[in-house]
């Protein structure tokens, strides 16, 4: 009895130190990407990054183009991924929920959501850069809705299957049909949850390099014009970062430290959500 | 509350208006029969009490009552359900149509996520266009008929999930009541219930008979006495006894409803 | 009948019935008792049944808090609630009857040294062995749950109504011959009255019993003599 509860200390003892140690070393390593982020990140920082363009090698600059082009291209990513999302995850969750289809659309939709973003890039490449002959802001978008589309696809199906069946019966039984009772009923105590998903949606994308790469490429100038080039934060980090300019990499650092920020924030403004979902 | 001593004995069956019969109505999860043949009548302004253990069908019965079971792939019913003498079963019955007249009040209180005052206008806007003044002598009448109003008339902006459970269920049967049904299907609706909120829910379940039909599904022996003028015992998915409530409860005629209100039940 | 899924509402309702059988015993006894002392003159026999009386009140109200306790706690239905609510009923009926023997000891002590005639007493000892026989099979029925046995006695309650009634014409007749009977003879007429409640609450018991088993009340008018209160 004794022995054995010992023998079962000791084992219990070992995982817990692995488990620990694995956290541990896992904390430091952010900690140290963190520490250097910051360090580097704010003495890069200044007011002229947020009012100038992005300078020539060897010259002084901002990231103004960049970050309007980053803001610009989630904005359009989001504005069409999320609603084809959202009707593809409300129909496997509402009217889909027993059908062949929805487990084949949630099956492929898994995949897409592990797919890696170069791909992703590669493919809207061949289907909008190459036809239309350049690369443009619309090329990037799509890109990123694409990325979009299977995370809010998940959420949505997700939150409305948290949603009682006992509340859709109960305003059925009221004579609501179908339409309205998702529209009024179910979305409306998901919604929490829906906006978490979107948030997540948009963190996800603000900080995706590849796609972009291969479709709006960069530009060095302030463009807002949707068919042409346009600048965006990863792609310029990704640029400056492997210069050998110091000022470009100084910017590349507060980029970086930028675009951490902003998906920290989301990410947070999720969790705030979430939890108020949750206490209700 | 009313109580067997005093409540006027119910007329004599024959004088009583049908508003709801079923006729040899058959029921299938995909190939289980889980009602057999049953036949039952709903008397008009009367509270008919379903009784039996549980998956006896008493659920699934009431669920027929307002074809609540069509939102489900491979239920079926077979039979007849005549509500005034239409048949319900009819694939033609506008089944939203059919909600709207036989109202259903659920086990668990499911107040929708949005405020009190919209809880109860949410159903009415399905049906009528109704002015500010109006809507709110709605909301009112239904509140107080549900005998929640005093409790709620200081926060009807308040969402409708800050209430209690038993406030939250009063709240829900206001919500059935608004839309002026003709019959109210309650499915154990003080389950989840305190012994005070489950008092209020059938005193006001007794007061609701003047003016609808109601049929009420209860695991609880006594609530059925209390509240029901009749009771049928269902098991196995039949119709094994119907009668008086004071009949069932005093001296019934079967073997298994003795068995089984007396707590003999193997 | 197949037990409660609850086995201590079974105890219970055993214990009820365990009570009736003992008390309708105790009532059988103290008749009996009451009766030889009244035929013997037997004082001391006469005061035991008044002592005995007691033991029968305090069951009675043991039964009735027990039967109280039952409907708070399990809140009985269908056969059990007729059950709990008839052995309610029985036991009074059981207390009453144990009240007609204890009040005929007492004036057997209070006749024991009057003059008397024999022959008065043979017509109320008839009465009481039907009154103890109907006692006797009233308990049976209720034992077993008889119907048929109840109905029985319920219509044999004519037969002592009958018997009360020749008693009292015996009675009025020996007070006729000599008016020096009078004094024994009318404290007979009384115990003839009380054999007689005996007979009345021993068909009360039939009709409980009828009403536990069936849930209905025995069907007719209950079967009654010419009352011998309207005679001259």
């Amino acid at each position: 009895m004794s022995a054995l509860q010992a023998a079962r200390k000791t084992r219990s003892a070992v995982a817990m130190g692995l488990c620990v140690a694995s956290a541990g070393v896992g904390l430091i390593a952010l900690a140290f990407i963190l520490a250097a982020l910051f360090w580097n990140g704010f003495s890069g920082l200044n007011l002229k990054v947020f009012t100038e363009m992005t300078p020539p090698p060897g010259s002084s600059g901002g990231l103004l183009n960049a970050i309007v082009g980053s803001l610009i291209m989630t904005f359009f990513g989001v504005l069409i991924g999320a609603p084809l999302g959202m009707f593809a995850g409300t129909y496997m969750a509402e009217y889909g929920r027993n059908s062949k289809l929805t487990t084949v659309v949630r099956f492929i939709n898994d995949i897409l959501l592990s797919a890696p973003s170069i791909v992703i890039g590669l493919f809207v490449y061949e289907i909008t850069v190459v036809q239309m002959g350049h690369f443009s802001a619309i090329a990037g978008s799509i890109a990123l809705a694409l990325l979009v589309v299977p995370v809010v696809v998940r959420t949505t199906e997700d939150m409305l299957n948290l949603v009682p069946g006992s509340l859709r019966e109960a305003a059925t039984a009221l004579g609501m049909p179908r339409s309205l009772v998702i529209r009024h009923v179910a979305y409306k105590a998901a919604r929490a949850g829906l906006i978490t998903g979107l948030l997540l949606a948009v963190a996800r994308v603000s900080g995706e390099t590849a796609p972009l790469l291969f479709t709006a490429l960069n530009n060095q100038f302030w463009s807002t014009k949707l068919d042409a080039p346009m600048a965006s934060l990863p792609v310029v980090i990704f640029q400056f970062a492997l210069s050998p300019y110091k000022e470009w990499q100084a910017l590349a650092w507060a980029g970086a430290l930028i675009i951490t920020l902003a998906v920290l924030t989301l990410s947070i403004t999720a969790r705030v959500l979430g939890a108020q979902r949750t206490s209700k | 509350m009313t109580n067997v001593l005093t409540q006027e004995a119910p007329a004599s069956r024959d004088q009583l208006a049908q508003k709801m019969s079923v006729k040899n109505l058959d029921f299938f999860y995909g190939e289980t029969r889980a009602l057999k043949s049953v036949s039952v009548p709903l008397y008009a302004n009367q509270a008919t009490a379903f009784i039996g253990p549980s998956g006896c069908g008493k659920s699934t019965l009431l669920r027929v009552l307002n074809r609540m079971y069509s939102l489900y792939p491979r239920q079926r019913a077979e039979g007849e359900v005549l509500l005034d003498g239409e048949n319900i079963l009819n694939p033609k019955q506008d089944i939203n149509a059919l909600r709207a007249r036989v109202g259903m009040v659920f086990q668990k209180p499911t107040p929708f996520p949005m405020s009190i005052y919209d809880n109860i206008a949410f159903g009415v806007r399905l049906y009528e266009k109704l002015g500010k003044a109006d809507m709110d002598e709605r909301v009112e009448k239904a509140l107080r008929g549900a005998a929640i109003w005093d409790e709620v008339k200081d926060k009807l902006n308040a969402s409708g999930l800050s209430l209690s459970g038993g406030q939250q269920q009063r709240l829900c049967i206001a919500r059935t009541v608004a839309i002026q049904p003709e019959v109210i299907l309650f499915d154990e609706p003080c389950s989840a219930l305190d012994p005070i909120s489950t008092a209020k829910v059938e005193e006001l379940i007794d007061e609701m008979r003047r003016d609808y039909t109601i049929a009420i599904v209860t695991h609880n022996m006594q609530q059925a006495v209390r509240v029901s003028q009749y009771t049928a015992f269902m098991y196995l998915g039949e119709m094994v006894e119907f009668d008086d409530t004071d009949k069932i409860f005093t001296a019934p005629k079967e073997r298994r409803t003795q068995d089984y209100i007396t707590g003999r039940f193997g | 009948m197949v037990e409660h899924t609850v086995r201590s509402f079974d105890a219970d309702l055993e214990t009820l019935d365990r009570h009736i059988s003992e008390m309708g015993g105790i009532a059988e006894k103290m008749l009996a008792d009451a009766m030889d002392a009244l035929s013997t003159m037997n004082v001391e026999l006469a005061q035991k049944v008044i002592a005995t009386d007691v033991r029968l009140d305090v069951l009675q109200r043991t039964v009735e808090d027990l039967a109280v306790r039952v409907l708070a706690r399990r809140q009985p239905v269908a056969v059990d609630l007729r059950d709990v609510v008839g052995v309610i009923r029985i036991s009074a009926d059981l207390e009453r009857i144990g009240d007609q023997a204890k009040n005929i000891a007492k004036r057997a002590a209070k006749i024991a040294g009057e003059s008397r005639i024999p022959r008065a007493v043979v017509g109320l000892r008839s009465m009481h062995d039907l009154a103890a026989t109907q006692l006797n099979d009233v308990l049976d029925a209720y034992a077993q749950r008889d119907v048929e046995r109840a109905k029985a006695v319920w219509n044999r309650d004519l037969e002592l109504d009958a018997l009360e009634d020749s008693v009292f014409r015996d009675l009025l007749t020996f007070m006729m011959e000599d008016p020096r009977n009078i004094t024994f003879c009318t404290h007979l007429l009384f115990c003839s009255k009380n054999l007689e409640r005996v007979g009345d609450h021993t068909t009360n018991i039939a009709e409980t019993v009828y009403y536990i088993v069936t849930g209905e009340s025995m069907p007719g008018e209950r079967p009654r003599g010419i009352d011998s209160s309207t005679l001259p």
